[in-house]
Formats: C-alpha cells, sequence, structure tokens
C-alpha cells in the first residue's frame, strides 16, 4: 500500500474517531445535579480533542489527495511478520489464560524458535536436529521465566 | 555546598554491597538489551519495572536507572559492529563508527563511545544536580493555567522533534495519546468516560501495559519481518580498546557542547536520545576543523552522537522529577516507577523528598563507573551477544512482554492492551507516526484535562488568564512560533522577508 493510500485510509479513521469524541463529550453527563462549574464538565477535554483531531484528519486527507503516491510501506518480510503475529497472538489471547502458563510459554517458544530456524534445505536428521533445540529451548526458556516470577517475584502466574 | 553534602550523603547510602551488585548486573543487562537490535532502552526499562516491583525503592530505581544508561550506550555496540544501531538513540553512531570498524579499528571506536558515553552522562549529571533543585522551585509558581500549556508545550514539541519532518503525524500521534487518556475516571469529578461497558477500563489504560507493547511487541514484529545486519570485521588484537588522552582531549569543546545540547534537549519534553544524538553530531560537523571525515569514520562524529544522546538520560530525569514530564520516553516509565515507589514527581519533590534528586544523581554515577569498566574491559564479549539469532531471543522477550504488565496488576486485561498497543504501534511506525508523543500524550493527558478545567473553575469561566499571566503567555507564544514554523506559506514568508532585510540597501 502506498503512504498516499494510507494517510487518506488514515485520515478517515481519525475522522471517525474525532466524532466520536465530539458526540460522546457532548453528550456526557454534564453533573447538574452535583451543580459543578458548568466549565469544568468532564466532556470539555474530549470535545476540544475532537475539533483538534478533525482539523488535523482534513489536513492530512487533503495533503495525501494533492500529493504523489510516494513509495510503498515497507512491512519488511510479510511471510515472517505474518508468523510471528500468529504466534505471538495465539499465544497471549488463545492460550494464556486457558491454559497453564508454564504450558503456552512451552508451546509458544518451542513454536517460534522450531519456525523460524526451519531450514527449507535440511535433510531428515537436520530437522530433527532443530526440532529437538526447539523443544529444549522452549522448556528451558518455560521453566526458568515460570521459576522467576512464581519464587523470585512471588506472582500468581495465569 | 549543601548540594554537595546531600550528594556525599546519597552516595554513602547507597554504597552498600548489595546496591553495587544490582549496579553490577543491571548494567550489564542494559548494555545486553541496547546492543541487540530489536531491544530497546524503553522496552528494557518497562520490563524491568514490573520485575523490580518487589524490591526496596532505592533498589529498584538503581535497576532501572542502570537499564536505561546501559542500554543507551550498549546501542553503540551493534551500530559500530553491524550498522544497525541497537536502540533509535546510537543511529547517529553508526555513521562514523562502522566506518571505524571497517578500518579494523572496532574496539578502538567503542572504546571512543564508552568515553563519550560516560562524559555526556556526567555532564548530564552535573546538570540535573544544578538545574532540577532551582526548577522544582520554579514550578511552585506554577498554576493550573501554567500546568495546562506546560502539557500542551510538551505535545506540540515532541511531536514536531520525533517526527522526522512530517510535524503533522507528530502532533496526531501526540493527539491520540491524549484521547487514550481520556479514557476511564476524570481526574475532578470521578466520573467514568468512554469505559465500553469494560469494568477493566474504568481506572483508565495503565501506562506500563501501553508501553510495553508499543515498544516491545511491536519491536518484536519490526525486528522478525527485518533482514539482520552484517557483523564487520571482529575487533582484531592489535586494535587498542582504551582511548588515547590526546584524542579526548583534541575534541574536548565537542563533547562539551555535545553534553550540553544532549542535556538540552533532554530536559524538552518527550524528545529523546536519538534526537540528543543527531543535535549533537550535527552541531559537531557544522564547526569541525576535518568535516570532510564525518560520515567516513570521524572520531569527532562518534564523539559528539554518544556523548549527546548519553547527556539526553540525566537531562530527560530532570522534568520528570520537577515537573511530572517525562524528558523521554524511557523516562516515561520511569515516572510511573516513581509512582510506583511512592515517590510523587513535581514541584513538590524538594519539599517531599529534598534528598531525591541526588539519589538520582548517585545512581546515575554508579551506572556511568559501571558502563566504563564493561565497555573498556567486555569489547569483545559483546561481538559474541550479537551473534544470538531473533529466532531465539525475540520468542523470550515476548513472552516476558506478556508475563511483565500482568505481574504488576494479575490482570489478563492488561495483557490484551499490551497486544492492542503493540499492533496499533507497529502500524503507526511504519505509517511515520512517532511513538514518543503518544506516550507523553498518554502520561499528559490527566494533567491536561485537570488543569483547563481547574483554571476555568478558577477564573469563573473566563480563558483570559490562560493567555495574560506572564509564564502562560510566554508558553502561549513559543507553542504558536512552533506551529507556525511548520506551515509552509508562513515559513517562506519569514525566508522571503529575512532574505529582503538582508539584501542590498536592506
Amino acid at each position: 500500500m502506498s503512504m498516499k493510500k494510507a494517510d487518506m485510509i488514515t485520515a478517515l479513521l481519525l475522522v471517525v474517531v474525532a466524532l466520536w469524541l465530539l458526540v460522546g463529550g457532548y453528550r456526557m453527563d454534564r453533573l447538574e445535579i452535583r451543580q459543578i462549574h458548568p466549565a469544568s464538565i468532564p466532556g470539555l477535554v474530549p470535545m476540544i480533542l475532537g475539533v483538534l483531531l478533525l482539523v488535523c484528519a482534513a489536513l492530512l486527507f487533503g495533503r495525501a489527495r494533492v500529493g504523489s503516491d510516494g513509495a510503498a510501506i515497507d512491512f519488511g518480510n510479510t511471510g515472517r511478520l505474518i508468523w510471528t503475529a500468529v504466534l505471538c497472538l495465539g499465544y497471549s489471547v488463545g492460550l494464556i489464560g486457558h491454559a497453564p502458563f508454564w504450558l503456552a510459554t512451552f508451546l509458544f517458544v518451542t513454536a517460534f524458535v522450531a519456525v523460524f530456524s526451519w531450514g527449507r534445505d535440511d535433510n531428515g536428521s537436520a530437522k530433527l536436529r532443530r526440532i529437538a533445540i526447539a523443544v529444549v529451548t522452549g522448556a528451558v526458556a518455560s521453566g526458568a521465566i515460570s521459576a522467576l516470577f512464581l519464587y523470585g517475584f512471588l506472582v500468581r502466574l495465569p | 555546598m549543601a548540594s554537595f553534602g546531600s550528594f556525599l550523603n546519597a552516595l554513602a547510602e547507597l554504597s552498600t554491597p548489595m546496591m553495587l551488585f544490582h549496579v553490577a548486573w543491571a548494567t550489564l543487562l542494559g548494555i545486553v538489551v541496547g546492543s541487540l537490535p530489536g531491544l530497546t532502552a524503553t522496552m528494557g526499562v518497562a520490563l524491568l519495572t514490573s520485575l523490580t516491583y518487589g524490591l526496596d525503592r532505592d533498589a529498584a530505581l538503581t535497576v532501572l536507572i542502570c537499564m536505561y544508561v546501559g542500554a543507551i550506550y550498549g546501542g553503540s555496540r551493534s551500530a559500530i559492529l553491524l550498522n544497525i544501531p541497537g536502540t533509535p538513540a546510537s543511529a547517529a553512531t553508526s555513521l562514523d563508527g562502522y566506518p571505524l570498524a571497517q578500518q579494523g579499528r572496532a574496539a578502538y571506536a567503542m572504546g571512543l563511545a564508552t568515553a563519550g558515553s560516560a562524559i555526556g552522562t556526567l555532564l548530564g549529571i552535573l546538570f540535573l544536580v544544578l538545574i532540577a533543585p532551582p526548577l522544582a522551585e520554579a514550578a511552585l509558581k506554577f498554576g493550573s493555567f501554567e500546568f495546562f500549556w506546560l502539557a500542551v508545550f510538551g505535545i506540540v514539541i515532541s511531536g514536531q522533534l520525533t517526527s522526522s519532518g512530517d510535524a503533522l503525524k507528530g502532533y496526531i500521534a501526540g493527539i491520540l495519546g491524549l484521547v487514550v487518556a481520556m479514557i476511564g475516571s476524570d481526574g475532578i469529578h470521578a466520573l467514568i468516560r468512554f469505559n465500553f461497558g469494560i469494568r477493566e477500563l474504568n481506572g483508565g489504560i495503565g501506562l506500563i501495559p501501553a508501553m510495553v507493547g508499543a515498544f516491545g511487541f511491536a519491536e518484536v514484529l519490526t525486528a522478525m519481518s527485518s533482514p539482520g545486519g552484517i557483523l564487520s570485521k571482529a575487533p582484531s588484537g592489535s586494535d587498542r580498546t582504551v582511548p588515547r588522552l590526546i584524542d579526548l582531549w583534541k575534541y574536548r569543546l565537542t563533547v562539551v557542547r555535545s553534553g550540553i545540547l544532549g542535556t538540552l534537549v533532554g530536559i524538552l519534553p518527550g524528545v529523546g536520545e536519538d534526537i540528543g544524538a543527531w543535535a549533537s553530531y550535527a552541531a559537531a560537523k557544522r564547526s569541525s576543523r576535518e568535516r570532510e571525515l564525518f560520515g567516513k569514520g570521524s572520531q569527532e562524529g562518534l564523539i559528539a552522537a554518544e556523548t549527546g544522546n548519553s547527556a539526553v538520560v540525566p537531562g530527560s530525569l530532570i522534568p520528570a522529577v520537577t515537573l511530572a514530564v517525562p524528558g523521554s520516553a524511557s523516562s516515561a516509565v520511569l515516572i510511573a516507577a516513581f509512582f510506583i515507589h511512592g515517590i510523587r514527581p513535581g514541584p513538590m519533590i524538594m519539599i517531599e523528598q529534598p534528598d531525591f534528586i541526588y539519589l538520582l544523581a548517585v545512581m546515575l554515577l554508579f551506572a556511568t563507573l559501571a558502563i566504563l569498566v564493561y565497555g573498556l574491559s567486555l569489547t569483545r564479549v559483546f561481538v559474541a551477544v550479537l551473534k544470538v539469532p531473533h529466532a531465539f531471543l525475540m520468542p523470550l522477550v515476548f513472552t516476558l512482554c506478556v508475563i511483565g504488565p500482568y505481574a504488576i496488576s494479575q490482570r489478563l486485561f492488561d495483557v490484551w492492551v499490551m497486544v492492542f498497543f503493540g499492533v496499533i504501534g507497529f502500524f503507526l511506525r511504519k505509517m511515520n507516526y512517532p511513538m514518543a508523543p503518544l506516550v507523553l500524550g498518554i502520561i499528559l493527558g490527566d494533567l491536561l484535562d485537570k488543569s483547563l478545567r481547574r483554571g476555568l473553575i478558577l477564573s469563573d469561566g473566563d480563558i483570559t488568564p490562560f493567555f495574560t499571566r506572564p509564564i502562560s503567555a510566554a508558553f502561549v507564544v513559543i507553542i504558536l512560533t512552533a506551529i507556525l514554523a511548520n506551515i509552509p506559506a508562513v515559513k517562506k514568508g519569514f525566508l522571503r522577508l529575512l532574505a529582503r532585510s538582508g539584501g542590498p540597501g536592506g
């Protein structure tokens, strides 16, 4: 995606956030029942931020519209990025809280090391060796981090 | 004289074997974190904040300060050996450090970087001790009106200076940070705002999970999708590590100027070590007699960059302690750590805990001595550290990103906050939005909100005191000048005016 397109989409998203702030701030409880000073209503700053964000969004959109396409946004190696995101999200949102911390961490570290040290040209024994290294790394990391937090920092693990 | 006595007292208080042990391991860990591309000082400090939760106040803060100083210094290792700055603070270091390494002088370059960092931090400490107490006293005169403008000033300056030429994106990042700060209970009437019906949001978004996400998870994603660097020639046996005193003496003016510039940049809210390094590097290049060597292995350029970025560390603590306004992203985390350990930064610090600034100065001094020892003795060991593959390092970092915020609050919700800010932070960075104003916005949002509304209550809804009180008026002039300077038409008109007044007969 080009920076121009990204800026235009971001500007539209910012407009949504700005309107949400404006409407939310305007409709927010003004606490008349507590007889607070009208200038101290809780919605005041959100409304101001909404206006500022609206101005910034308009400037960003206007600038992107007249500007050139520019270079595409560099997300690096997208394959590796997607694998990293899937593994990290799977661990933090999927596993943590649903499986014991030590098991979740063991599975995550093992999978991460295995995926990113996998060589396409490896033969059978090299692949086995890589998996073994990943399993050992996962076990050591999970054991060490769990023990550190459990016994060192006295934290109840998720 | 009283300051010196307080400093000696602090020195005696912290000179215990246990404290020195903390200094030794935390600085070493900081150097390792800083030297590994993908791990930043802010991430290190944020993760250690959760790990040092159980330590006593002085030990915890010593560990965090040593991590901060060590990581900023450690970034020079990979900048010199890999041409990849270990932290953004070392970007300017790589310009001359890597060419020096390619000439087979890697160890000497690292020695120079060590000396530059140590001198920079020492100069910064001196300014911290000299400036912080009077600044705190002056800040006692600040009322709601001034604090409101201070918060606005922080967002504007940080947005402008950290946005690599696109101030609009810096401002947007700052405003988004302020928006995040609006979530949760409001600071005056305790009304819950924008909680989307989620009870965990009643207390607002935690700074530590947000920062661990924006600086930790986002870094993991960036590091795993970026190509690694190529290690330059390993330091040879004949290459000396300890810099010649004559080299340091030759560049004494550069060192002092870089130290002062770095400290000043540190004092500016949310403007971090990278800007300190670039500003010092540019100033050194402008005034150097060997300008043509810059970028090709200039010792002066290397020293300027390293002195500049290291001086930012104590400099950034000056507003953090006296105004509760962070001078850099890492010092934003330190402010959170101060609160966790019962210290209330702000103008009252010299009244409530007058020795605290001197304790900080001693912690910084210990960290500086430690980087000198490690930097000059373990040069070759750090080359081995740089060879650890990301495939092994990053899952450990992410595991700490998950368990760190959880350890502080014992809430799974904070893990999700970390993930949310990591993903958002990654995309914002890719679109050139700086992270520092975002973080500053989260920290300053409450101050800005409360100060504006309190000021309006005091003035019975009249906004004129925001513009007529002397300090407020000065802030308004600076903020307006900073914003107007970014508008092309205004800039062009100003340059035309300058040219006309400097032209024939002008």
